[in-house]
């Protein structure tokens, strides 16, 4: 992962950084449907358990396993004042940086990057770490994302006790 | 003073209350620690996640560490994880499989069954440490049932099995639901909530907050075309829609209802499912195959594994609390063994529609409950939470508040020595002829 791809992308880094930027500004802002759209219909997004990191969330029990669908519902609900854990909606500041392409083909892009995403909501300031892998897809000047994964750098999930908000 | 009485149970008028500061008293925490931690089955794990000779999972279980473990000779072990020398762990993984442990502040080393065989500078001593100590302690007791293995840290309390007593049907009505049995799912839940652990014994056999903190879970199932639960039309095995709840002795409770609709399921997930329910009925009968796959249960085993139950998921949860006003959570998956893989990921995104910390109704439940200790604050003012709801019904609904009772009851047995009486009686939800055969 670490090692330098000999063949020069074809894609900048700076593009794709410019996407993520973007993609972490909607979720801030809670524009969760502009967020949805920038998905394919055969997404994924995925985040594993924390004490299997590797794992794949379609078979084992992780955090989030969600397809289209339940992207879908998963943001209907975040935006109702039902969804009680995010009512009022929690302070988001996050920030993407580490960004590296991993991969190209004509079809997809592989790309890793890093997060740390601070989050402060009826008086806890929480922050959560880990590592993003995006498998994003060209669509007219930028792209889509048919696979995001969210790898936690935690060892469990205190004292932040909760993945109410997407991220 | 009368802070001693934290249980009202005024049978004449049914109205059942629980002093608040039983939720925030250290003092309280550390009569659990001894009452109920020290002298109760405690869950440590299941067969399935040391499937091999010197696999280990480090757990925390009452606040003690241990190992739970298969030794070389494929023994299932318990050892408390502190060194004889000076306390310090003698194994840091979570989990992996090793034939001995090293203590690495000296160096003193145990055999995976716990003997002490190795102590650099053994010369130095006048006895020799390992045989004035012998080897890494266990619990005074561990045992299992169907899989599932508990410790009791009392060499005086009830074996297992009086403990469970007819609870345990509630175990066999998950493990029996493939002939091959059934295993944990790897990768695991583990969070932590802000609030007392005993918040959460109530609201994981509470039937009553999942209209108002589930409503939002409830429209999704709807909209994938799913039915929530009791809010159904079908009467299972003689329990109506509204679900019924039950109580056993030492504290178990469950409640239950008619399985609903299953969102996301294919017809292949469907067959798979019929088919391990045709399985059911050939072993045990119509009415027990209807029990475990017709029914949804809830169950708590005193005082914090709680076993769900459901037609899309069965979840696995155990907590202990760090203080009195904050809890450590750790929960599982079970999958029946021997079906496909497709089946495996349909259970998994159901339950994942439900369960955890990023699940789509867990956080709202943590919230609740964060906010209910937090309302505590308030205890000098008002000192009291009610727990009254269905008492003196002949047959309490699911969203009704029995089991709280019954497991409150047994709390308050354990911390004040005060006995009182059940509401009813015990019921399982099936014709038990065959099955303990």
């Amino acid at each position: 992962m670490t090692s330098v791809s000999e063949t020069p992308s074809i894609t900048t880094r700076s593009a794709i950084e410019e996407f993520l930027f973007h993609e972490a500004g909607l979720i801030d802002r809670w524009r969760l449907e502009e967020w949805l759209d920038l998905f394919t219909l055969d997404c994924t997004y995925e985040v594993p358990a924390t004490d299997h990191p590797d794992a794949d969330p379609g078979l084992t029990w992780s955090l989030i396993h969600d397809g289209r669908t339940m992207l879908e519902q998963r943001v209907i609900r975040l935006k109702k004042p039902e969804a009680h854990a995010e009512f009022p909606h929690s302070q988001t500041s996050r920030i993407v940086g580490n960004v590296q392409i991993l991969d190209e083909t004509d079809e997809s892009i592989s790309v890793t990057a890093n997060f740390i995403i601070h989050r402060a909501k009826a008086g806890k300031f929480d922050t959560y770490v880990g590592r993003y892998e995006y498998e994003l897809v060209p669509r007219n000047s930028s792209f889509l994302i048919r696979r995001k994964r969210a790898v936690l750098a935690h060892d469990m999930l205190d004292p932040q006790g909760k993945i109410s908000f997407i991220i | 003073m009368t802070a001693e009485q934290f249980i009202i149970d005024d049978r004449e008028n049914n109205l059942f209350r629980v002093n608040r500061e039983a939720f925030t008293s250290e003092d309280v925490l550390q009569r659990e620690r001894k009452e109920i931690f020290g002298k109760t089955w405690l869950y440590v794990g299941h067969e399935s996640e040391i499937p091999g000779k010197n696999d280990f999972q480090t757990r925390d279980v009452g606040g003690r560490p241990v190992i739970f473990n298969r030794d070389r000779h494929g023994d299932v072990r318990v050892l408390l994880n502190t060194c004889l020398h000076r306390g310090s762990s003698v194994c840091r993984h979570s989990s992996g499989n090793a034939k001995i442990f090293t203590c690495f502040y000296h160096g003193w080393a145990y055999r995976n069954s716990g003997e002490l065989v190795n102590v650099p500078g053994n010369e130095d001593y006048k006895s020799e440490p390992a045989a004035v100590y012998k080897g890494l302690q266990s619990p005074a007791q561990v045992d299992s049932y169907r899989g599932l293995y508990f410790v009791n840290f009392d060499p005086d309390a009830p074996d297992l099995l009086t403990f469970l007593g007819e609870a345990r049907y509630f175990i066999d009505l998950a493990a029996d639901q493939s002939p091959e049995g059934v295993a944990i799912l790897e990768g695991t839940h583990k969070y932590s909530l802000k609030a007392n652990w005993k918040l959460l014994v109530e609201n994981s056999i509470d039937g009553y907050h999942a209209k108002s903190v589930h409503h939002t879970h409830f429209e999704m199932m709807m909209e994938l075309g799913a039915t929530p639960p009791m809010l159904g039309k079908d009467t299972v095995n003689g329990i109506a829609p509204a679900g019924m709840g039950t109580e056993f002795p030492n504290g178990h409770a469950t409640l239950m209802y008619p399985a609903n609709g299953l969102p996301l399921a294919t017809d292949s997930v469907k067959q798979t499912l019929a088919g391990l329910r045709a399985q059911a009925e050939q072993a045990f009968g119509e009415n027990y195959a209807n029990a475990m796959f017709g029914l949804a249960r809830n169950s708590v085993f005193f005082p914090s594994l709680i076993l769900i139950d459901l037609s899309f998921g069965l979840t696995l949860r155990t907590f202990y609390p760090v203080s009195a006003s904050e809890t450590l959570v750790t929960g599982w998956q079970i999958i029946p063994k021997g079906v496909d893989e497709e089946f495996v990921k349909y259970r998994i995104d159901n339950a994942l529609t439900f369960w955890g910390p990023a699940g789509l109704a867990t956080p709202d439940d943590v919230e609740a409950l964060e906010q209910a200790q937090k309302g505590f604050g308030a205890r000098g003012e008002v000192g009291w939470s009610d727990v009254s709801k269905g008492m003196g019904k002949p047959v309490p609904a699911a969203n009704d508040e029995l089991q709280m009772r019954s497991w409150w009851r047994e709390w308050n047995r354990r911390i004040t020595g005060e006995q009182l009486p059940t509401e009813g009686t015990s019921f399982v939800p099936f014709d038990k002829q065959g099955v303990d055969a």
